[in-house]
C-alpha cells in the first residue's frame, strides 16, 4: 500500500475516533463510572490509533508507489457503485413489490452486472435464474421454515 | 459420563436428526468447497432455519455445517488450487502439486481422512478437557470474565495478520459499535439517534453477513470488470478408487497427524486463533520435523496431512472455551454462541451442570457429523466439483438474497436488511484498508461481556479499581494483556528499520 493510502486511512481511524468521542460527550453522565467510561476510553484509544498509524506512516520510509493493479479503474469503481445502489433499490423494494418481483428483479440485474467482462451476457439464462431462485426462496422460507417473507401485491394471491 | 454420552447418541440418531446432520455436513461441505462462501456463512444462512426446530436438533444442524464446512475446504484447494477457507490454506501447498502430479486422488483422500481423524482427536480432547476446564471455570467472577476478555481482545488484535494497529483498532471499532443500544447496569441509551430499532444494539448476524457475505459480493463486483484479469478456469475432474493411498502409507503419517492434532486443538482453544492459523503452523511444523522437509511443496502427503489435521482438530479445540466459558475464538463460534442463546442455551461453566444431556448431545453430534463428512466427502467428491463450477457473478448474488432473507428473519423488520448491507460497505471499506475483519468480529462480542463484568466487578469491590490487579487471575491475565500489546509494539517498531534495507542496499 503506498503511503497516501496509509495517510488516509489513519486519518481515516483518528476521524473516525474523534467522531465517538464527540458522540460519547452528548452522553449523560452520572459518576465518574457510568455509561459512558467506556465510550471515553475506546474514543480515546481510537484517537490514539488514528495518531499511531499517522505517525509510523509519516516516520516510515521504503513505500512502494501503487502498481496499476492495485489502482481502482473508474469502471471499477462504478461496477461496486451500481452494485450498492442494486442492493439499496432491493431492499428498499422488498416491501412494495414484495420478495418474489424484487428479488428476481435484483437478481437478473446483478448478474449481468458481475457477468465477467471476458463472458457474453446470457441474458435468456439469468431471467431464467433469477426467477427459479427467487421462488424456490421465497416458497422455501415462507412454506417451509414459516418465515412471513413480503408478498406485496402477490400477496392476496398466495396461499 | 458414559450414559449421558449414550443418551446423547440416542437423540441424535433419532431420524429428524440424523437427517439434519446429513443435510447440515453437506451443505457444509458446499460452503466449505466454494471459495468465497465460508463456515460463518453456513451458519449464518442457516442460523433461521433453526429457530423452529428444538435446541438439540437447532444445534445438531449448526454443528454438522461448521464440521462440514472446515473440511470442504480442502477439496478446492487441491483441485483448483484455491483454499476454500483459510483452514485450507496449507493445503494447497503440497495438495495442488500432488494434483499436477496426478496424484490428485490421492490427496483428496488423504485430505480426508486426515480430516476425519483430526476432527476425532478434538472431540476427545474437548470431552476430557472440558469439563475439567469448566470446574475451574465455575469459580470465575466479574473479574476474572473482565481480564479474560481484555486478554482475547488484545490476544486477537495483535495476532492479526498485518498492521498491529490496524488489528487492534478493529477490535476496537468492534468494541465500540458493540456499546450501541442501552447500557449495562444504568440502562441509559447510547448512540442509537432516537432509532428504537437499535435500543438493543445491532445483531451479531447481521454484522457478520455484512462484514463477510455482502462484502464479498463489493469485492466480486469490483474484480468483474477490471482490465487484464483473467477469465475463471474451467474445473477438473478427476477419478479416484478407494481413499487413493496404501495402508504403509497411513500408518507412517501416525505420528504426523497427532502432532498436527496437538496443534490444532491447542491453538483452537486460544480466541481468536483459528483454523485459519492453525493450518499452517502446524505445516511449518511438520515440514521441520520432516525427515524429507525438501519434498514440502512439491507435492508431499505430509503436508496435506499436517493441515487438514490440524484445521478440523480446531473444532474440538474452538468448542472448549465456547462451552465452558462462553467465549468464541472466532466468528465460526462467535456465530454457534448466537445459536445457542437463541435456543435460551447459555453457554458458560454452568452448562455442564444444568443442561449436562444438551452437552453429551453436543458431544455426539460432532461424532456423528465427522462420520457423516468422511462418507459424504467420499462418496459425492464429483457433485462438489460441479458446484464449484458455479460462476461466482451467478452464485453471489444469490447468496447475498438469502442473507438479506437471514437478516429479515431476525425479526420480520426491513431495517436488519438495511444493517446488512451498512455493515456490508464497512467490512468492505476494511478490505480495502488492509484491516482484518476477525478483531472487529470478535471486539463486537467480547465488548459487551468486558463492559458488564467491569461494572459488576467494581460494584462488587465497592468502586475500588485495584480489584482487578488484585484478584491472581485477572490480575495475571491483565498483566498478561499488557505484556502482549509491549511485545506487539516493540515487534512492530522493529520492522521499520527492515524496511529501509532495500533503499540502503540500492
Amino acid at each position: 500500500m503506498s503511503r497516501n493510502s496509509e495517510l488516509i486511512i489513519g486519518l481515516a481511524m483518528l476521524g473516525a475516533g474523534i467522531g465517538y468521542l464527540f458522540m460519547t460527550m452528548q452522553l449523560p453522565r452520572r459518576g465518574a463510572v457510568d455509561a459512558t467510561f467506556f465510550p471515553y476510553a475506546l474514543g480515546t484509544a481510537m484517537v490514539g490509533l488514528g495518531l499511531l498509524q499517522v505517525i509510523v506512516t509519516l516516520r516510515r520510509t521504503g513505500f512502494l508507489p501503487s502498481t496499476a493493479s492495485e489502482r481502482l479503474q473508474p469502471r471499477q469503481i462504478l461496477t461496486v457503485m451500481a452494485t450498492l445502489g442494486l442492493v439499496a433499490c432491493f431492499i428498499a423494494a422488498l416491501r412494495p413489490l414484495g420478495f418474489p418481483v424484487a428479488a428476481a428483479l435484483f437478481l437478473f440485474a446483478q448478474f449481468c452486472l458481475l457477468a465477467p467482462a471476458t463472458q457474453k451476457p446470457r441474458l435468456f439464462l439469468y431471467v431464467v435464474l433469477a426467477v427459479v431462485a427467487a421462488v424456490l426462496i421465497f416458497v422455501t422460507f415462507r412454506y417451509g421454515f414459516r418465515l412471513m417473507l413480503p408478498g406485496g401485491p402477490l400477496t392476496p394471491y398466495l396461499p | 459420563m458414559l450414559d449421558l454420552l449414550l443418551a446423547g447418541f440416542g437423540n441424535v440418531l433419532s431420524p429428524q436428526i440424523f437427517v439434519l446432520i446429513t443435510l447440515g455436513v453437506a451443505v457444509g461441505i458446499v460452503f466449505g468447497a466454494v471459495p468465497g462462501l465460508t463456515a460463518v456463512m453456513a451458519i449464518a444462512l442457516c442460523l433461521p432455519m433453526t429457530y423452529t426446530l428444538g435446541p438439540a436438533a437447532g444445534i445438531s444442524l449448526l454443528i454438522a455445517l461448521f464440521v462440514g464446512a472446515t473440511s470442504g475446504g480442502l477439496i478446492s484447494a487441491i483441485l483448483l488450487k484455491i483454499p476454500g477457507t483459510p483452514s485450507s490454506i496449507a493445503t494447497t501447498f503440497d495438495g495442488a502439486p500432488m494434483m499436477e502430479k496426478g496424484e490428485g486422488a490421492k490427496a483428496l483422500g488423504v485430505g480426508i481422512v486426515f480430516s476425519f481423524i483430526g476432527t476425532i482427536l478434538s472431540i476427545g480432547a474437548l470431552m476430557f478437557i472440558a469439563p475439567s476446564l469448566a470446574r475451574v471455570a465455575l469459580s470465575f467472577g466479574p473479574h476474572e470474565y473482565f481480564a479474560i476478555a481484555v486478554f482475547s481482545l488484545t490476544l486477537i488484535a495483535t495476532l492479526s495478520s498485518g498492521s498491529m494497529i490496524k488489528g487492534i483498532f478493529a477490535g476496537v471499532a468492534g468494541f465500540a459499535i458493540s456499546t450501541v443500544g442501552i447500557a449495562p447496569v444504568d440502562a441509559i441509551t447510547r448512540f442509537t439517534f432516537g432509532r428504537v430499532e437499535i435500543n438493543a444494539g445491532f445483531s451479531i448476524l447481521t454484522v457478520l453477513v455484512g462484514m463477510f457475505a455482502v462484502a464479498e459480493v463489493i469485492r466480486v463486483a469490483e474484480n468483474a470488470h477490471r482490465k487484464g484479469a483473467a477469465p475463471p478456469a474451467p474445473p477438473l475432474l478427476v477419478k479416484i478408487k478407494g481413499f487413493g493411498f496404501s495402508m504403509a502409507e497411513f500408518l507412517g503419517q501416525i505420528p504426523n497427524a497427532i502432532r498436527s492434532a496437538v496443534i490444532g486443538i491447542s491453538i483452537g482453544i486460544l480466541p481468536g486463533i483459528g483454523a485459519g492459523t492453525s493450518n499452517i503452523i502446524s505445516y511449518i511444523v511438520s515440514k521441520k520435523r520432516s525427515k524429507t522437509p525438501e519434498k514440502f511443496g512439491k507435492g508431499t502427503i505430509e503436508g496435506v496431512v499436517a493441515s487438514e489435521t490440524a484445521n478440523n482438530a480446531g473444532i474440538g479445540g474452538a468448542m472448549i472455551p465456547l462451552l465452558t466459558l462462553g467465549i468464541p475464538g472466532d466468528a465460526v463460534t462467535a456465530i454457534l454462541l448466537g445459536g445457542l442463546m437463541i435456543h435460551g442455551i447459555q453457554p458458560g461453566p454452568m452448562l455442564f451442570i444444568t443442561q449436562g444431556p444438551l452437552v453429551y448431545t453436543i458431544f455426539a453430534a460432532l461424532v456423528v457429523a465427522a462420520v457423516m463428512m468422511l462418507i459424504l466427502e467420499f462418496v459425492g467428491l464429483r457433485i462438489f466439483i460441479r458446484l464449484l463450477a458455479i460462476p461466482k457473478h451467478i452464485l453471489l448474488p444469490i447468496i447475498l438474497v438469502l442473507c438479506a432473507v437471514g437478516a429479515f428473519g431476525l425479526g420480520s423488520r426491513i431495517f436488519d436488511v438495511w444493517t446488512i448491507l451498512a455493515f456490508g460497505i464497512l467490512g468492505y471499506a476494511f478490505a480495502k484498508a488492509g484491516m482484518p475483519t476477525a478483531p472487529f468480529i470478535i471486539g463486537f462480542i467480547l465488548g459487551p461481556m468486558a463492559e458488564t463484568n467491569f461494572r459488576r466487578g467494581l460494584q462488587l469491590s465497592a468502586g475500588d479499581f485495584t480489584g482487578f490487579l488484585t484478584n491472581p487471575i485477572s490480575g495475571t491475565f491483565l498483566a498478561l494483556a499488557a505484556l502482549s500489546i509491549l511485545w506487539q509494539v516493540y515487534g512492530a517498531l522493529r520492522p521499520h528499520k527492515i524496511a529501509t534495507l532495500p533503499n540502503v542496499q540500492d
